[in-house]
């Protein structure tokens, strides 16, 4: 039983941050009802493919995203989608949803309308939010992340900003919205408070601890703009290393993770005490007979064996690991971060497992992602519609 | 006035974070409306928890990246602990108290602060709440039902146990740096961010609501291992499956997009450092840039239509649209780009974003008045606003021991008497002792 066992989330997002929102529910225990429009969530579609061939329910990035939860297919803009939609709200402790604000309106999907159905709560995952000049404007991950204030101060001044790997902006955006609709599940259950929460993927980003809030404060206190550095590390020695198989990450600068560092490389080079000064690293001529040991060192050890050495003795020191290296990864494996998932088209296939570890209600992946419209018939058998209601609805299209 | 339906209106944190992981964690919780009470020690100074350091001049702070740095006036004055851009702003409701519970009368009132605790929150350095004498079967002897959330590294089992690390080490590991920098240069280039903290503290967050509903529906308490590298690693999932599935190992991109968009990056606009993100999210979004380009010759090749056709011509696409954005304004080239349905953002400095309209009529910011050690400034409001709770800034953020006398009498009953006591002891204090600020 998972913590979060009798709540049952119905779920009208689609793409990345809303349903990585109600996935972390789902792993938790929550029932969450995935309504798709017809054809499905649009990352059904999205790369990777199993064996990389593209197929519904080959998606990797959906089936990560959709572990737990069961989808009915429901064509909101049908006539009769009413009745089905009254009996999913009433059964609901959070709607969940990520329509824009004009999709909403035209769907009748609009917290207003929500309301009038049943008393529920709603978490809206919006761009921009309900109001103001960007209201309706579009989005991708990239938009977001340079908007969220952090992409202008990644990279090197002399060239362009970079964004983040992946969609990690999506995803960031989705747990915070994860947290929102948790208060506001606790608020329905503490106070019977049913309400709208917003989570506009905008404040998402700004919000972002990642030197972005932080840098925003800075320019309120100091009137300081944070930029993009010349280079890359600091002191004497400092950030990403190349090494003999590949690449590791040092932070050495300060008294304490300085002296660590010297005890990894364990070189008496190192151990001269102009190299212990903090004004060492206005020295070049430090820096370069530090780097002459530092270097050879790096590319004459493996990631393992440093990261082996670091840990040792505390240094702050960890390797660049890829996909293929977290998988393959023995430790992770052992503490249980990767599991499996039962694919009924594709057999067992590797997931990524648990983000933490509940010592009574543990984190849990009771099914796989839904196929598309697996769960329609018995959910709306459940909800009190008979067999031949069904039929009548599939016929007509309001659901699959 | 709405305070009554604050989600997390019965909730008591005893709060031993650290950093940003930790100290985010409770965060978000005391915005949703615990009561959190932050366990402070005037004889210890934990690292990158209050501030750079304890003592910290001027010309010191700004030679400290600004968002570390960037202390009010550029001056930290005689407490930077209390206003730190990168640490004052996660102190916001919660409640700070001091104590050093290294010592026997210390540790009782952190003991009886655990026993009027839901939750007891730890991400110091591993083993440090086990040698104060509160390993968890000793939490859980003064408060059988309680939530203990700890949050290290690299776990509390396995290889890497004692591995230490900032977030640019967890990112590192966890697969986010390989993923990231100049698809033409190697990671060695690449500048630390620090997403993993971010990402692990919501983590944090959401392990720990889902706990407290369980503890309130059973009164059954539990334990929660978040290791920050196994939330974090969670931040690029459409890799670790290529990785898991396919055997694919990604490298970096740089700004180009792994859902199929194209174009998608980042190009300049007039002025110095100022530039815009664009995506073509779909063929239609193509189309409507093109038109707004007035359909120049090389961008009406048949091939460009589709996105698989545009993928193959990219570097090319990207020089065009470079040369087409260097001499606009990057606001109104925005604004005009979104009116016709293509997806654009500028890329907003933390300047900009205290100026964005947008920001400034939605409410984003709200005015705190000033402290001591701050100015009357703008501060960032959480993300989320509740239409029925008052989950917001309700008090400002707490400043070192500012809560001692309601911790100390209010909440755990101390008499005048006691109180006295420990505050001859040099539990209660209002700043840190001279012996760490001079250290």
């Amino acid at each position: 039983m998972g913590p979060l066992d009798g709540v049952t989330v119905v779920d009208f997002t689609s793409h990345l941050a809303g349903p990585y929102a109600t996935k972390l529910m789902a792993d938790l225990g929550a029932r969450v009802v995935k309504v798709e429009r017809p054809g499905g969530d649009r990352t059904r579609w999205a790369k990777p493919f199993l064996d990389d061939r593209p197929g519904i329910e080959r998606s990797g990035t959906f089936q990560y995203l959709n572990t737990n939860k069961e989808s009915l297919v429901l064509d909101l803009r049908r006539e009769g989608a009413g009745d089905v939609l009254l009996a999913l709200l009433q059964g609901a402790d959070l709607v969940v949803s990520s329509f824009t604000p004009r999709q909403a309106e035209h769907l009748g999907m609009t917290y207003e309308a929500i309301r009038a159905i049943a008393d529920r709560s709603m978490l809206w995952i919006t761009n921009f939010g309900l109001a103001g000049p960007y209201r309706d404007y579009s989005m991708s991950d990239t938009t977001l992340f340079a908007m969220g204030g952090e992409m202008f101060s990644t990279g090197l001044a002399d060239r362009e900003p970079l964004k983040y790997g992946g969609t990690a902006a999506l995803l960031q955006c989705g747990a915070i919205a994860s947290v929102a609709g948790l208060g506001a599940i606790h608020a329905w259950e503490l106070h019977d408070a049913a309400q709208l929460v917003e989570a506009p993927l905008f404040n998402g980003q700004l919000n972002n601890v990642d030197r972005r809030s932080a840098a925003i404060l800075a320019f309120r206190f100091s009137g300081r703009i944070q930029e993009r550095p010349p280079g890359p590390g600091s002191g004497l020695a400092g950030g990403v290393y190349e090494v003999a198989d590949g690449y590791v990450e040092v932070t050495a600068a300060g008294g304490n993770y300085w002296q660590r560092f010297v005890a990894m490389i364990d070189d008496d080079a190192l151990r001269d005490p102009i190299f212990a000064s903090p004004a060492a690293v206005a020295i070049p001529e430090a820096k370069e007979r530090c780097d002459a040991v530092v270097y050879p060192w790096m590319l004459t050890h493996t990631r393992a064996d440093i990261w082996k050495k670091a840990r040792k003795v505390h240094a702050m020191v960890a390797p660049l690991y890829d996909a293929v290296d977290l998988f393959n990864d023995q430790n992770l494996r052992d503490r249980g971060f990767w599991t499996e998932i039962e694919h009924g088209e594709s057999g067992t296939l590797p997931m990524i497992g648990r983000p933490y570890i509940l010592s009574e209600t543990p984190w849990e992946i009771r099914r796989p992602a839904p196929r598309l419209g697996e769960h329609t018939d018995a959910i709306l058998s459940e909800l009190g519609f008979e067999n031949q209601a069904i039929a009548s609805l599939r016929a007509d299209g309001v659901v699959a | 006035m709405r305070a009554q339906n604050l989600p997390l209106s019965d909730i008591t944190i005893c709060d031993f974070t650290a950093v940003w992981a930790g100290q985010t964690v409770t965060m978000y919780l005391a915005d949703l409306g615990a009561n959190c009470i932050k366990v402070e020690n005037p004889y210890i100074w934990n690292p990158m928890t209050r501030a750079a350091s304890p003592r910290l001049d001027e010309k010191s702070a700004n030679l400290i990246a600004p968002w570390m740095g960037g202390h009010p006036g550029s001056d930290p004055g005689p407490r930077p602990w209390n206003n730190s851009p990168a640490f004052i702003h996660v102190q916001r409701n919660k409640k700070s108290f001091t104590v050093d519970s290294r010592r026997p009368e210390g540790l009782e009132v952190v003991k009886n602060l655990i026993r009027k605790s839901n939750l007891i929150a730890d991400n110091l350095a591993l083993g440090t709440l086990a040698r104060l004498g509160l390993s968890d079967d000793a939490i859980r002897a003064i408060r059988p039902d309680i939530v203990i959330l700890h949050l290290p590294a690299f776990g509390l089992s396995g290889q890497y146990i004692e591995g230490r690390g900032y977030g640019a080490h967890i990112d590192a590991v966890a697969g986010s740096t390989i993923l990231r920098g100049y698809a033409d240069s190697s990671p060695v280039t690449n500048t630390q961010i620090f997403a993993g903290d971010y990402f692990a503290g919501l983590h944090g967050a959401v392990a720990a609501l889902a706990a407290l509903r369980h503890q309130r529906k059973t009164g059954q308490g539990q334990v929660i291992e978040l290791a920050q590298l196994e939330a974090s690693a969670q931040m690029f999932p459409q890799a670790a499956l290529d990785g898991a599935w396919n055997g694919r190992a990604a490298s970096s991109i740089g700004n180009r997009s792994i859902e199929g968009f194209v174009p998608n990056g980042v190009f300049p606009c007039s002025g110095t450092d100022r530039w815009i993100a664009i995506s073509c999210r779909d063929d239609a979004e193509w189309a409507a840039l093109r038109e707004f380009m007035d359909n120049p010759r090389w961008a009406t090749d048949p091939e460009l239509v589709t996105a698989g056709g545009r993928a193959a011509a990219e570097d090319e696409i990207e020089a065009r649209l470079r040369e087409f954005t260097a001499n606009r304004d990057r606001d109104q080239l925005f604004r005009s780009l979104q009116e016709v349905g293509v997806t654009a953002g500028p890329v907003l400095n933390n300047a900009d974003v205290c100026n964005d309209p947008h920001l400034a009529a939605t409410g984003a910011f709200r005015p705190l008045p000033a402290t001591e050690d701050y100015p009357a400034v703008e501060w960032l409001n959480p993300a989320y606003r509740f239409s029925e709770s008052d989950v917001g800034i309700r008090s400002e953020p707490a400043l070192f021991g500012q809560h001692n006398d309601y911790v100390y009498r209010e909440l755990l009953g101390y008499n005048d008497a006691e109180v006295e006591e420990y505050r001859r002891l040099g539990h209660i204090a209002d700043r840190y002792d001279d012996a760490v600020i001079n250290a």
